[in-house]
């Protein structure tokens, strides 16, 4: 029979699901770390080799695709609250902020 | 059903078994540490589409369709197995770091089976946890090597 598996809850003894302390969860990092990815699909996992296709993780001295121009402003003042809120670090803000402004 | 349920993905190069894991269930079970719920063989094809396999000798005779309703649904017509309510329904809505599925598991061209594994002897503490409003931050498992840096530790306490 063939199967087409789903998506389940990931839980843990207790039945909650991780609480990551408001802190970006590996899918927001990654996401964040990647802005140029195109969205996950699960509209056809059998045509698309039942696989979660992520986009390519950058080599060293790869050159990664910049935020245009004209949204620098907002994403560096987002990035700002993001930090303002302590969702993330001083070192992540950093690290963020160098990416949008390269 | 009370205790938490696991399910166990245990990857094989050849789907055989020599039934000494069967035994150790077995052995778990009458002890009342955990019960196999239901197992499930699958292999992954090249493609990326996923096949039940025959169960192995000394398997009970209905294991496997209760773990494939739960772990997904019949590629047949595109009916699903599972019935109105099911909780991959509500999943849909969750965030994507909190689900997975055999997909995220199983290598393409791998076989694997896959137990659903009661744990009744953690029912009690798992209830407990909840009555003290305890909030689940992480679970995971200690590493060989920090298993035996805990032994010694243990051993020299």
């Amino acid at each position: 029979m063939l199967l087409v598996p789903k998506q389940l809850r990931r839980v843990g003894m207790t039945g909650n699901v991780p609480y990551y302390g408001g802190r970006f969860s590996p899918a927001q990092a990654y996401g964040a770390a990647h802005p140029t990815a195109p969205p996950p699909s699960f509209a056809d996992p059998m045509t698309a080799g039942g696989a979660f296709v992520r986009a390519p993780v950058p080599t060293a001295g790869q050159p990664t695709a910049s935020v245009p121009t004209a949204n620098r402003p907002d994403t560096e003042k987002a990035l700002q609250h993001l930090l303002d809120t302590g969702v993330i670090s001083q070192t992540e803000f950093l690290q963020l902020r160098s990416r949008v402004t390269q | 059903m009370t205790g938490p349920i696991q399910v166990l993905v245990v990857g094989f190069d050849r789907p055989t078994f020599s039934g000494e894991v069967l035994a150790e269930f077995t052995r778990l079970r009458d002890a009342g540490i955990v019960r196999l719920v239901d197992l499930l063989v699958v292999s992954r094809t090249e493609e990326g589409a996923f096949e039940t396999l025959a169960l192995p000798e000394g398997v009970e005779a209905d294991f496997g369709d209760v773990a494939a309703r739960v772990l997904g649904q019949a590629d047949n017509a595109g009916e699903p197995m599972a019935q109105a309510g099911e909780p991959a329904a509500e999943a849909a809505e969750v965030d994507a770091a909190s689900t997975w599925s055999l997909t995220d598991a199983i290598p393409v061209g791998g076989t694997a089976a896959v137990a659903l594994i009661e744990h009744t002897w953690a029912a009690s503490l798992s209830e407990a946890l909840q009555r003290a409003g305890g909030t689940f931050l992480d679970e995971t498992w200690l590493a060989r090597e920090d298993r035996e840096l805990l032994e010694a530790l243990i051993a020299d306490r």
